[in-house]
């Protein structure tokens, strides 16, 4: 016992010294480390500043591409004052707020459903897990102009299988009306798939001692959900919520293939308004400005929320390091 | 346990999950089906489930619309992002695992540039490309508009971020322990992460490399700005054959297969990692 505590005292005796005394090096950890993220940070600085600054500096100009001044002088705040009582990008505004909203809660709670009674498979649990994610690798562009053919109102499957339950035909993608739950129905196919995939990856994660315990203990099913399943599976729900909702509110190659915003602008989400103040009417400055504005909520959004999920990384990584 | 009976309720969740998997996979099975429809059998009404099966389609979209350069523009620019990501994101990621430069704030910086949306950065791109093209590197390296060098470096610089998240959690699940005794052992820093953290990493990097190609692969709004015709990628491809005439729904339904199918065997075989994949390494499934 003793032999064997001194041999262990002098092994870490040795560890210690070649510790304490490391090779000679030329340049340090702390140097090193920048090294090894200097050349993806350098690019991420280039494409991320320079197209900041460059929308910064148009954002104050008059910018119209159409016309033959193009870039031409400061008009100081105006474009933000134009952005900010246009009716239209406070319409895109609230329909981006709409989509993502109903579109995010359908997801996570169809998600949520569907992998709890994956969870309780007995067979054929790998194989439904594999084909259910399929929607999720698709380009969205590709499989929206599928999804536009299927919604046509003459020839289009879907109105075929609502005339076999007893519904009638619908103008899917052209009344106004229906429009943007037709471009929603679109986003939950494809989107329930990653909230399902997520939300079972966590339940496969559970301990199992505590929800023994509880079934000895005889509590009922919705109190050992309300109480152990819910509780612990917060973290990754928050997270799928999280990155769920600042996908949706970026949506566009949805609704590009889709609707193109229409009928008239009752699809026209923000991404999809700035495209066209920018890219359609060459208006730069306007464009920029939105494109600021949005910009800015994005990331105070993300930065919010994601702040938290990043601390614990940044501590694990303290945690080894030391 | 309940759940080791087999009862009514247990074939009654097994039916009910047949239907939901049913729901998911028909507009799969339907774009599939109509790519082998030929032009008439596409518009009729009620839509034909039985038909006389043709490769019309995919002959128009292969001779007609030059498919062939789409999708070997596609390979070259979401292979070589790729590549650039893996090798560029692999050290960066390695070095935050390891010292955590910049405790944090780095790390979360890179993170917010992620989540730009690509629209509100898509003209300042258009025009440094633009002027990009007219200097002697950018045409070495073909970073013109137009030109395939561009769309390489705007996902190489989109899919950065995500990579190094990513691949973080990878290189954390490495016991420091390992490369402190291959140190002992004389190794210098390089060796180190070549030779023992490297291969440890492999599966982390394998994920990485298919997740930036999954991306670069299905990217549209980038491919459809930056390009016009020579660098034009097969996404983009497949929505230019909605035309000014109409929408020609045969050639362009057999493009999306050719778009969509090759990434759908992907996913099958990432199963295994797609849950880390798309949190950002946050949550191991």
């Amino acid at each position: 016992m003793s032999t064997n505590s001194a041999v262990y005292q002098a092994d870490s005796d040795l560890k210690q010294t070649a510790r304490a005394a490391p090779k000679k090096q030329l340049i340090s950890d702390t140097v090193y480390s920048v090294l090894l993220i200097a050349p993806a940070l350098v690019l991420i600085l280039f494409f991320a500043l320079i197209p900041l600054g460059y929308a910064i500096n148009v954002s104050f100009r008059f910018a119209d591409l159409t016309s033959p001044r193009g870039v031409d002088n400061y008009v100081g705040l105006e474009n933000y004052h134009f952005v900010l009582n246009d009716d239209f990008f406070w319409e895109a505004a609230q329909r981006t707020l709409f989509f993502a909203v109903i579109a995010v809660a359908v997801e996570m709670i169809a998600g949520v459903a569907i992998a709890f009674l994956l969870h309780e498979m007995r067979w054929f649990k790998g194989i439904t897990r594999s084909l259910i994610i399929l929607p999720l690798a698709a380009s969205p562009v590709a499989v929206g102009l599928i999804w536009r053919n299927m919604y046509h109102p003459d020839f289009g499957v879907y109105n075929y299988l609502v005339s076999l339950l007893g519904i009638s035909e619908q103008n899917w993608l052209g009344d106004p009306d229906l429009a943007m739950y037709s471009v929603i129905i679109f986003d939950v196919w494809q989107w329930t798939p990653f909230v399902i995939l997520i939300t079972l990856a966590g339940l496969q994660a559970l301990p199992k001692e505590p929800f023994e315990a509880a079934q000895l203990d005889g509590a009922s099913t919705w109190r050992v959900l309300r109480t152990l399943t819910f509780p612990m599976l917060t973290p990754v729900l928050t997270l799928v919520f999280v990155l769920r909702t600042i996908d949706a509110i970026r949506l566009y190659d949805a609704v590009f293939s889709l609707t193109s915003g229409g009928p008239g602008t009752t699809t026209e989400v923000l991404t999809y308004y700035l495209y066209r103040t920018g890219l359609r009417f060459f208006r730069m400055d306007r464009a920029s400005a939105m494109a600021l504005l949005f910009l800015y909520v994005t990331v105070v959004f993300t930065g919010l929320v994601m702040r938290r999920f990043m601390r614990n990384i940044a501590a694990r990584t303290r945690q080894m390091a030391s | 346990m309940e759940t080791q009976r087999i009862s009514f309720g247990l074939f009654f969740r097994h039916f009910l999950i047949l239907i939901i998997l049913i729901v998911f996979l028909f507009p799969i099975y339907w774009m599939i089906t109509t790519s082998f429809k030929s032009s008439e059998d596409i518009l009729t009404r009620p839509p034909k489930f039985v038909f006389e099966p043709t490769l019309d389609n995919y002959r128009f979209a292969f001779e007609e619309a030059d498919f062939t350069k789409f999708i070997r523009n596609t390979i070259i620019v979401a292979g070589l992002s790729t590549i650039l990501v893996v090798t560029f994101g692999s050290i960066a990621s390695y070095s935050f695992a390891r010292w955590n430069p910049g405790d944090g704030h780095i790390m979360f910086f890179i993170l917010t540039t992620r989540m730009m949306p690509a629209i509100a950065v898509i003209m300042p791109f258009f025009l440094i490309f633009r002027d990009l093209g007219k200097t002697d590197i950018g045409n070495r390296f073909y970073l013109g508009l137009d030109q395939p060098g561009a769309l390489v470096v705007a996902y190489t610089v989109f899919n950065l971020p995500f990579a190094i998240w990513l691949m973080h959690s990878f290189f954390q699940d490495i016991p420091m322990e390992l490369e402190d005794s291959a140190r002992l052992d004389g190794y210098s820093r390089l060796q180190v992460f070549f030779r023992v953290v490297l291969p440890l990493a492999a599966p982390g990097i394998a994920v990485t490399a298919i997740f930036s190609l999954l991306f670069a692969w299905n990217e549209f709004l980038f491919a459809f700005v930056l390009t016009r015709d020579d660098a034009r990628t097969i996404t983009v491809g497949v929505s230019s054959f909605q035309t000014q005439q109409g929408i020609l729904w045969g050639p362009l339904t057999a493009a999306a297969v050719v778009c969509v199918v090759p990434m759908l065997v992907v996913a099958l075989f990432l199963q295994r990692y797609m849950v880390r994949g798309l949190t950002f390494g946050a949550v191991r499934g």
